[in-house]
């Protein structure tokens, strides 16, 4: 914990983004039915020198708002005794198919669907809303606009969403179907992908109890129930890959139950057999709580009322689901891929327009390697579910602007609303 | 042949009745409490080593046995009955067993200061339930049914129940000492036992998925009958409820007391998988892994009843070091019985540490008298024929031994501790439950 306060002192230049007067009108595209006040607030402002946005440039451009690399994926991380020890560990696996070395490399990478940036829109929601009065000058970051705890906060999200990602990665010995690599590598794997994501469990748990702040604590510990609910959401295959369900028809399908439960399970009436519904709870699970809670509780430790609590937790979820939607997205943009997640919204979409091509999927249930990915890529591309995929993010991307209108203008704000123009569709 | 019926019979009854004058007991334990104060029917004495057993809910798994052979003390039950006292005792006795441990004197009326203090019977009330509460605290928070059935698979109360029981123990104790006679046990005081379990059973399903262990607590372990991903996802559940539970407290410092556990429990883990070089870090090395593994828990939740009681924090540090000396005690004891127990008796199968390569305290004091077990520690035993070499050079050698004497003194100074707070039942259980980690069998 003092560790961070130590890199506080290397950040880099607050760099003020250009403020310019475009308003971004393409953010909400012609079928937005709410009325968004685009006048009086700016919004996503393009970096000077480049006309298109980038999500690289606008998370770099974030972070200097912010303080400094965000990521914990720095030296504390390095440094410590125990990752140095899975670092070892993890050499003996090079050369063998365990999953977790692909975890390991994606949590480096650079890319759209990293990590790194969690905790970034964490402290940029912090920093956006600002704090109340009441909060000591020591707790303050100045420079940074951020209080030290909600860099603590930052750091938690991050090492939870890590944790559950390498958790992730173990490989199910139980499978009945063979294992193309050798047994011991495996077990081995397992065992340190295992330990890692404890280890990180661990450290957030302790994290969290020096904020002193039971509600927090509570709140957090809930994201991580949701987590964990998530790998167990629908048909999984025999390595736990998600395969859909089959599509209900209408008549079938219950009415559904609103979602705006914080600490109590996600309710799943009217979820299985529902397309939009379906993929909704499942990346509200896997992702959109996590984000959600984190913004939540970092406007809790500001000392914001509950209301605009409630408002960072929309924030949050809706965010990481147009976030979910651009990456389903990717995949059908582009050069045909190998294969492509069974659960992206344009599938589950075609799916439900089409419920004979359920077929395809049944041929997946032992594993999603032996699914027929270029018929359902045709089949998707024939449809319009692309189209469906492209509202929903777009709904999705209007309800995280509304939320970010209310508050204050500032570079927080301006940058956040960067990243979420960064991640349009529009932009694929 | 009769007379001596009788006159036994009356004997019985007239312990009937001093029994019965001094606590309230149930009926079904009355008849358990005779029989400790006497010998069964067939005279057969119950000997030095405590026999104990625990009290199980209702079901129709097998009785938990904490101490002894069932044997003995269920052949008494059915005479017991016919003994002329009532039927619901006899058949209460079926289902609960007595429990007997040496007393130092044996006093014509029980007082606690020389009876005998069954921890487990003193908490019946207290311990009831509490795997039901947690099963239930489980189900509340998820609406997937896989994951509730993976969760609660080991919360079934076939386990020890040690860890709550303890908890609860000091909980008691602790209160007693500070509020005196007329204290009762906090509710949050026994959500931090079922935190404790359930933090427990957590490490335990990550332990099982780990090591590939095939048998727990006599059933298949979570790891056999499930998906892998799922399993480790279950104890991330398990852990996560748990940690709502204890921010529901709302005390920052049992929040702090009690996350510390965690780290502590994966860093030992860790340590598990490296290895030292000399013989004197080893046996370091092997302590600050057990006390991260084991002892920390114990430890840290009697630690958490404690603060939760309003103690000082001299009374916080007593518990702590109370559960600490238990939990280092308990953790030797069950390294020694990894080479002289039963797979049968334990549940689980055993030189189960062999297999994994681990040197635990047997192996470790081995090593003075046949020094080629050093080369066998550092390679953790991989090659054929290290786990049967070493198992015989252990039982060779006064490891087996010293092993016992280093648990004798943790227990001891665990019960040096506790008779430092006030006199009580539940001071008095404290003390016993040194005992009865010692002489365990499983």
């Amino acid at each position: 914990m003092s560790l961070s306060r130590l890199y506080c002192v290397v950040r880099s230049d607050l760099v003020k983004v250009q403020s310019s007067s475009a308003l971004v009108s393409k953010l909400w595209g012609p079928c937005t039915t709410r009325e968004v006040n685009t006048c009086s607030t700016q919004r996503a402002s393009v970096a000077q020198h480049n006309s298109k946005p980038d999500w690289n440039r606008a998370v770099s451009e974030a972070e200097k708002i912010v303080g400094y690399p965000t990521s914990f994926l720095s030296l504390r991380w390095v440094l410590s005794d125990e990752i140095a020890n899975v670092a070892l560990h993890l050499r003996k696996l090079v050369g063998s198919n365990h999953p977790l070395l692909k975890t390991a490399k994606n949590l480096i990478y650079n890319g759209k669907n990293n990590m790194q940036a969690w905790g970034l829109i964490v402290l940029l929601v912090s920093k956006a809303a600002g704090h109340s009065p009441e909060i000591p000058d020591m707790e303050q970051d100045k420079a940074a606009g951020v209080l030290h705890s909600q860099r603590a906060l930052a750091e938690v999200t991050e090492m939870i969403r890590t944790s559950h990602l390498v958790h992730k990665g173990l490989v199910n010995m139980n499978s009945r179907q063979p294992i193309a690599a050798e047994p011991d590598d495996m077990m081995f794997g397992n065992k340190i992908a295992l330990l890692s994501g404890d280890y990180l469990l661990a450290n957030s748990c302790s994290e969290l109890a020096n904020l002193r702040n039971q509600e927090l604590v509570e709140l957090m510990s809930s994201a991580v129930r949701d987590l964990a609910e998530a790998e167990f959401l629908g048909e999984r295959d025999e390595q736990n890959n998600p395969l859909p369900s089959r599509p209900l028809p209408k008549e079938e399908r219950q009415p559904a139950t609103e979602w705006d439960c914080i600490i109590d399970p996600l309710p799943m009436a009217g979820v299985i057999g529902s397309a939009g519904r379906e993929w909704a709870a499942r990346h509200v699970l896997a992702a959109g709580a996590l984000l959600g809670k984190s913004c939540s509780a970092a406007l809790k430790l500001a000392g914001h009322n509950s209301q605009l609590q409630t408002q960072g937790y929309l924030f949050g979820c809706h965010l990481a689901l147009a976030w979910q939607a651009f990456l389903d997205l990717e995949a059908f943009t582009g050069p045909e891929p190998a294969s492509f997640s069974l659960v992206g919204a344009p599938l589950a979409f075609t799916l439900e327009a089409r419920p004979e091509l359920y077929e395809y999927i049944e041929a997946g249930r032992k594993s999603v390697h032996d699914v027929d990915y270029h018929a359902l890529y045709k089949a998707v591309l024939e449809g319009d579910g692309l189209e469906q995929t492209k509202q929903l993010q777009r709904e999705h991307i209007a309800c995280a602007v509304q939320v970010l209108d209310s508050f204050p203008n500032c570079d927080a704000r301006t940058a956040l609303a960067n990243i979420i123009v960064a991640m349009h569709h529009e932009h694929l | 042949m009769l007379v001596w019926c009788v006159c036994y019979v009356v004997h019985i009854v007239k312990r009937f009745v001093a029994v019965v004058a001094m606590a309230c007991l149930s009926s079904s334990r009355l008849c358990a409490r005779v029989q400790d104060k006497l010998l069964c029917q067939f005279g057969h004495k119950v000997r030095k080593q405590t026999v104990f057993v625990k009290l199980k809910p209702p079901g129709p798994s097998p009785l938990r046995i904490f101490g002894k052979t069932c044997q003995r003390v269920s052949t008494c039950g059915p005479t017991c009955g016919t003994g002329g006292i009532n039927a619901a005792a006899t058949s209460g006795l079926v289902r609960r067993m007595a429990s007997s441990l040496q007393s130092t004197s044996t006093g014509s009326l029980p007082d606690y200061g020389t009876q005998i203090v069954d921890p487990y019977r003193l908490l019946e009330d207290d311990l009831n339930g509490i795997y039901e509460d947690i099963r239930s605290e489980l189900e509340r928070n998820t609406n997937q049914p896989e994951l509730n059935t993976i969760a609660t698979y080991y919360f079934d109360g076939q386990g020890k129940a040690l860890r709550p029981m303890v908890a609860i123990l000091m909980a008691r104790a602790v209160n007693y000492h500070v509020y005196g006679e007329n204290s009762a046990l906090l509710p949050s005081q026994r959500q931090v036992a079922m935190i404790s379990e359930m933090i427990h059973s957590a490490s335990l399903i990550h332990d099982d998925v780990i090591d590939q262990s095939d048998f727990r607590r006599g059933k298949p372990s979570v790891n056999v009958l499930w998906n892998h991903k799922k399993v480790a996802m279950a104890g991330d559940f398990i852990l996560a409820v748990a940690s709502m539970m204890i921010a529901r407290l709302r005390s920052d410092d049992v929040t702090l007391v009690l996350s510390q556990v965690v780290t502590d429990l994966v860093q030992g883990e860790f340590m598990q998988l490296g290895s030292k070089e000399t013989e004197n870090e080893r046996f370091a090395h092997y302590l600050t892994k057990t006390y991260r593994k084991t002892a920390s828990l114990i430890a840290n939740s009697v630690k958490a009843v404690a603060l939760l009681s309003g103690a000082d924090e001299s009374t916080s540090e007593l518990a702590f070091q109370y559960g600490r000396n238990l939990g280092l005690s308990f953790q030797l004891v069950d390294d020694l019985l990894d080479f002289v127990s039963s797979a049968h008796a334990m549940g689980k199968p055993t030189a189960a540490d062999l297999k994994l390569g681990l040197a635990t305290a047997p192996v470790l004091f081995a090593c003075e008298k046949y020094p080629e077990l050093n080369p066998m520690i550092m390679r953790r035993f991989q090659e054929p024929g290290d786990v049967q070499k070493a198992y015989e050079l252990v039982h060779k050698s006064r490891g087996l031994e010293q092993t016992r004497f280093l648990a004798r003194k943790h227990g001891a100074e665990a019960a040096r501790l506790a008779a430092d707070l006030a006199d009580s039942p539940y001071q008095k259980g404290l003390v016993v439950t040194t005992d009865l980690v010692l002489n365990r069998i499983k």
